[in-house]
């Protein structure tokens, strides 16, 4: 078919020039300025978007041509956002299982050297009507006596000292649904009873618990922020080297009139999927990992004696990295492109 | 007005080399000029500078009553629009097929598929290549190539078609075939301005000849 053609070009290319649509022909008689083209402000906007969606499914498709590329660049990113997803869901358990610890915040009061068992007694029964606490476990003198002989091994001691030097005691449970500066101002109210000499706090436990998560949500932060650059450097790199492999098209496509923008596009959407889809498969692998953690958990707990479940990563935390991980592979195509792509002029 | 003026248009390359040296010409609307000159004379540059490849040192150059000097880095995209190439190393997309190298600028300026496809078909067949949409460049011998690249610089119908050595790889019969589309796309109005070496080609065609020697122009020949 070519072969004829080129026997007898001047004939074909006269007898197609004759078949010329009208506009073309036309162009003579419209006259000097009225060559150029003029598109509407609304067809331009009409046209801009459909790019944008035609660059959005084809970008995809492309990746989707190239799976193992692809692939290695979306693992690469589903690894850096599940890590830190995986540390945010172990600390947010953590958290909720250390508001689970009842014992933890328990107020001792002693009272006054000459308050009576019966004093006590009365105390404890007052206490125990109010709804911040749940419970109140009275101590008499003797009984205190009593404890102090047997923990502390000082018995023979105590024996030569003339009276029962130790206080009435009462161990107050606050309320479950108290959280730490409930506890801590309630045990503020109670030093203030007349009988009471002194409120003693036994929060220490909880409050390392609650130093050690400071640190670790901390520790997500920093490492979220390093691998948050990580996949910058990575998504840049890799828009980096598509970038040098589109050089060519790059340039004819500038010199037939293309804007930065235009040019810039593809590349921003690729990287926009590279995001998209590595934080969906941080948010399944996060899901792999909950399902596999969620049974040993519940047997660790339940030999402890607690019905602690394993929560999984709330969708809005969830939402939240997806649409960070979405923004990291935009920036960095971003990056990668206004690095790369002004320079290529034609 | 002139589709085309140069008024002591002066290049001087980074490197110190002066490519073009006040260099001033008009060329009417619907004219065809042939730019000849020995190897290094200035050609390509000249053709730059009015594709704002390059800036020029000195002087100012007016396309379609727009002074180039004037045009902004975000005007020139548009600017490059009104104006179709054609290079010697025909630069089309080797991965793409022929439909989608000659749709590029219509994709750029923001045809819709439609459009698209009917100002597509015209160009093809304005250059005796219709039919051939679906191949791959690969696929075409250097004559089809060199058509595709000219099918793909008048699809926008620009009002100025420049080229660069449009027949440099081709041979004597493939080299007057593409002269002759050239020739036939001025007479439906499109302004023509081809740089060449070939002398003995363009001595049978009666055109006017702009010859550039070490950045001047050596001679206008004017043809009425
Ligand atoms: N980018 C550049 N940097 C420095 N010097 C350049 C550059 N481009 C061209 N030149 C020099 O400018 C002069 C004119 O070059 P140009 O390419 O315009 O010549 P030409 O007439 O097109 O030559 P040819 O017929 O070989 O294509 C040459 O001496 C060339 O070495
Ligand atoms: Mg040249």
């Amino acid at each position: 078919m070519s072969s004829n053609r080129r026997n007898d070009p001047r004939a074909q290319v006269g007898a197609s020039l004759a078949e010329r649509p009208a506009e073309t022909r036309s162009r003579p008689e419209s006259g000097p300025g009225a060559l150029q083209q003029h598109i509407g402000f609304k067809d331009k906007l009409v046209a801009g978007f459909l790019h944008h969606q035609m660059v959005a499914v084809e970008t995809l498709l492309q990746l989707l041509a190239h799976p193992a590329s692809s692939l290695m660049t979306w693992l690469v990113i589903a690894i850096a956002v599940t890590l830190p997803g995986a540390l945010w869901m172990s600390v947010s358990n953590v958290e909720q299982l250390s508001g689970s610890i009842r014992e933890s915040g328990r107020i001792t009061l002693y009272l006054n050297d000459t308050a009576s068992n019966e004093q006590g007694r009365q105390l404890a029964a007052t206490l125990e009507r109010l709804e911040t606490i749940d419970e109140v476990i009275f101590i008499s003198h003797e009984q205190a006596l009593e404890n102090f002989r047997r923990t502390s091994g000082m018995a023979d001691a105590l024996d030569l000292l003339p009276g029962n030097p130790l206080p009435v005691t009462l161990v107050v449970q606050p309320a479950s649904s108290l959280d730490a500066t409930s506890i801590r101002s309630l045990s503020e109210r109670l030093r203030e009873y007349p009988d009471v000499a002194a409120a003693q706090l036994d929060m220490a436990w909880l409050e390392r618990l609650r130093a050690w998560l400071v640190l670790v949500q901390r520790m997500v932060w920093v490492l979220g922020g390093l691998l948050a650059l990580a996949i910058l450097l990575v998504v840049g790199n890799t828009i980096r080297l598509a970038i040098a492999a589109r050089v060519d098209e790059i340039r004819v496509s500038k010199l037939v009139g293309a804007t930065n923008a235009w040019v810039r596009r593809p590349f921003l959407y690729t990287g926009l999927w590279y995001g998209l889809v590595g934080g969906l498969m941080a948010w399944l692998m996060l899901i792999v990992l909950w399902l596999l953690l969620k049974q040993p958990a519940a047997d660790l707990a339940s030999r402890y004696g607690s019905g602690f479940e394993l929560a999984a990563l709330e969708p809005a935390a969830a939402m939240v990295l997806l649409i960070g991980s979405m923004l990291l592979g935009w920036a960095g195509a971003w990056w990668s492109v206004s690095h790369h792509l002004d320079e290529i002029e034609p | 007005m002139s589709m085309v003026r140069f008024d002591q248009v002066a290049k001087r390359y980074s490197g110190g080399k002066e490519a073009l040296a006040g260099v001033s010409f008009e060329l009417e609307r619907g004219e065809m000029a042939f730019l000849t000159g020995h190897s290094g004379a200035g050609k390509s540059t000249l053709l730059k500078l009015m594709m704002l490849m390059e800036r020029p040192s000195r002087g100012q150059i007016f396309v379609d009553g727009q002074n180039l000097n004037r045009l902004t880095p975000s005007q020139i995209p548009y600017h490059r629009r009104k104006i179709g190439v054609v290079f010697q190393n025909h630069q089309l997309l080797f991965d793409r097929t022929v439909y989608d190298n000659v749709a590029l600028p219509l994709l750029i300026a923001g045809y819709n598929h439609m459009d698209c496809a009917r100002r597509v078909r015209a160009a093809l067949d304005s250059v005796g290549l219709l039919g051939l949409e679906g191949r791959k460049p690969v696929e075409l011998s250097g004559g089809e190539q060199q058509r595709v690249g000219i099918a793909r610089a008048v699809v926008n119908k620009p009002a100025l078609l420049l080229a660069d050595e449009p027949t440099g790889n081709l041979d004597p019969d493939l080299s007057e075939e593409i002269m002759d589309l050239f020739m036939r796309f001025q007479q439906v109005g499109v302004t023509v301005l081809i740089a060449t070496h070939d002398i003995s080609l363009i001595e049978s065609m009666n055109k006017r000849r702009l010859i550039l020697e070490h950045g001047m122009i050596l001679e206008d020949r004017h043809v009425f």
